[in-house]
């Protein structure tokens, strides 16, 4: 059988993923971006490679997507993320016609045509407001890790209302809000709901239509879920990790779709 | 007569270093190479977009500098045009307003309501002769190639005012031979593009073939012979993109930044990129009256673009035979930002390729634009469309 691999080289993490011609992900691999993205890539590459019990030479098309996708040297061609993140999510829920992708340092919203292209599309402003960057500032000012951000807002009794989304200012919001009392897991769970309303719009203003089909880091954190339920009603989420590999397993599938078309006209390999 | 070289930083270099030094060079505004021709002691005559009849300054020992804009604030010059023209006019005035290109004489040609100006204006600020060459309103006409010998003759006659040289036919044929040859290693540096069009992006062919608009063509010729070998034998891994034709670029110059950006999601395998520099499309012959040959070579022999307007080569029929000789599978249809010839033949052009079932992507440039994130994300997809949705 056939195998693709979709490498996603995201602003924070770069994930890779091994896909067979059955849609099923044979092997997996996460690390941090760091600043060196054509060695991560070609790192996470090898790791999912392993993962899955195969070699290079088993692999016949690679895709590479996310912000580093130029920098992927094992890649056969590239894809934008909005595509890929599309892919990714009608391949996990054929459904999907709207996708939102809530990254390290960037969120984007599309709406899907019936064959799956991006129809609609918008993106958060050049900075980290609304995006995962501003979750890990707040918590970091309070203390926590990335990992503790989950467990932290799931202790919330009631959340503290944060009235931006800077990654930047919040530090002097989270700061006053502390010296007043407030609990740290009130602060996370108001900085969740503010991200949430920042999601919102976005999503309205590409014309959003049922089924959605959220994506990315911060979806791994329930209270994110919850709160995006609460105002979206009935929405796909992966599960556990996998919410992550999203669009890399798209980028993969988009591999078997071109390798499938260019052996249909000849010149494969 | 200037003999010695004005360009060898790339001599003993890697193929990867002599590209560097080569795009260093084509995106200077100093034009150093010009002015290390002039501190020789030689005249330098600088033609605007889009053809000039190079071998007839080369012939009286001149210098040809193709004038064709650059990438700076026109600060002078904005004072010399209306707000509503072109960046190239007013950049490249500049350039010689602002004393970083220095030339002995300045011809152009009336391409466009907006160039027909040029070089009135440009003489009211110089010394030097500024003239108008007139390429013929109907190259149908009989009379055609008699008309453009002599204007060749006048023009030519101005040149050796400048150089103080008398040019022979000998001379004249000499030159046709050196502009010949390179005319020939561009076609190669074109034909390895169709063929393996990974080993040369768009951005360093751009690079390598404007440098011909700025050294003396000899040395641009001992570059092109270094350099296709090494571009034959390149290492590079072959990626899956689609091959398109660029169409837009024979008058202001997109940056190379955005030609580089065009280059990672996108083979271009043909363009009219700085047109005018192969605008003769075959060998110029060399046994004849050398004035005429020339003459008829631009009538005959030449390629288009859209102030060209000759009705035996329709531009939209001479754009598809230019992506069915590159196998192009797509156009990116561009235009300059207030470039009227442009704009004006991307109507015909878009409905030829609507007739023709070719895909093209619409998209407008500025030599001085410095954002390519919103063309980029537009262009990818349209790419991927073709790639996975066609």
């Amino acid at each position: 059988m056939k195998l693709t691999a979709g490498i996603d080289v995201g602003s924070t993490y770069a994930k890779a993923v091994v896909l067979d011609g059955n849609g099923e992900v044979k092997g997996t691999a996460i690390q941090k971006t760091g600043f060196r993205l054509t060695e991560i890539s070609t790192q996470v590459f090898h790791e999912a490679l392993e993962d899955a019990g195969v070699t290079r030479d088993d692999v016949s098309y690679v895709v590479a997507t996310g912000f580093g996708r130029y920098q992927c040297e094992v890649r056969d061609t590239q894809v934008t993320d909005l595509t890929s993140a599309a892919r990714g999510s009608r391949v996990l829920y054929p459904g999907t016609r709207t996708v939102l992708d809530i990254g390290g340092q960037t969120m984007k919203a599309s709406r899907l045509d019936d064959p799956g292209r991006v129809r609609s599309f918008r993106l958060n402003d050049k900075c980290a407001a609304g995006t995962g960057a501003f979750l890990e500032k707040t918590a970091r000012y309070m203390g926590f890790s990335t990992e503790e951000i989950g467990p932290l807002a799931a202790t919330s009794k009631g959340a503290v209302p944060i009235s931006g989304v800077c990654a930047v200012f919040a530090e002097s919001e989270v700061i006053n809000h502390l010296s007043q009392g407030a609990a740290p897991a009130d602060i996370m769970q108001g900085g969740m709901i503010s991200l949430v309303e920042r999601c919102m719009q976005l999503l309205k203003r590409v014309r959003m239509e049922p089924e959605y089909t959220l994506i990315g880091g911060i979806l791994r954190f329930p209270s994110m879920v919850t709160e995006l339920r609460e105002n979206l009603g009935e929405v796909n989420v992966a599960e556990g990790a996998m919410v992550q590999f999203v669009s890399a397993v798209g980028a993969a599938s988009l591999a078997h779709y071109r390798l499938d078309k260019l052996e249909e006209v000849g010149v494969a390999g | 007569m200037v003999t010695q070289p004005v360009f060898d930083e790339w001599k003993g270099k890697s193929l990867d270093g002599i590209l560097e030094v080569c795009r260093d060079l084509v995106e200077s505004p100093e034009y150093p190479t010009v002015a290390r021709w002039r501190a020789a002691g030689g005249k330098v005559v600088g033609h605007f977009q889009v053809y000039f009849p190079e071998e007839i300054a080369h012939a009286a020992g001149a210098l040809p500098v193709k004038v064709r804009g650059a990438r700076l604030e026109a600060i002078n010059a904005e004072s010399r045009f209306g707000s509503y023209l072109c960046s190239i006019l007013k950049t490249s005035l500049e350039l010689a307003l602002s004393g970083k290109l220095e030339l002995d004489m300045f011809v152009s040609h009336p391409i466009c309501d907006a160039a027909r100006n040029l070089a009135a204006i440009w003489g009211r600020n110089f010394d030097y002769s500024c003239q108008i060459l007139y390429l013929p309103q109907n190259p149908n006409s009989k009379s055609s190639a008699q008309y453009l010998r002599d204007e060749y003759e006048r023009l030519m006659g101005d040149v050796e005012a400048v150089t103080g040289t008398k040019v022979t036919e000998d001379a004249l044929r000499h030159s046709l031979e050196v502009f010949n040859e390179n005319r020939r290693l561009i076609r190669e540096l074109y034909a390895l593009r169709h063929a393996e069009p990974w080993k040369i992006p768009v951005d360093e062919a751009y690079t390598l073939v404007a440098l011909a608009g700025m050294v003396p063509r000899e040395e641009h010729n001992e570059l092109m012979r270094t350099v296709l070998p090494m571009l034959r034998d390149r290492p590079v891994r072959k990626q899956d993109r689609i091959r398109v034709v660029f169409e837009g670029g024979f008058c202001e110059q997109p940056p190379l930044d955005l030609l580089t950006t065009i280059a990672r999601s996108c083979h271009v395998v043909d363009d009219d990129l700085l047109i005018g520099l192969r605008y003769l499309v075959e060998d110029v012959p060399v046994a004849g009256d050398p004035l005429r040959d020339l003459a008829e070579s631009y009538l005959e022999h030449s390629s288009y673009s859209p102030v060209q307007h000759d009705l035996r080569k329709p531009k939209e029929k001479m754009l598809l035979e230019r992506i069915r000789n590159a196998r192009g599978e797509a156009v990116i249809l561009t235009a300059a930002k207030m470039c009227e010839p442009g704009l004006e033949d991307q109507v015909g052009y878009s409905q030829a390729l609507d007739e023709a079932d070719i895909p093209y992507f619409v998209g407008e440039f500025q030599e001085t634009m410095s954002g390519y994130e919103q063309f980029e994300l537009q262009l990818e997809t349209f790419v991927e469309n073709i790639l996975f949705f066609a």
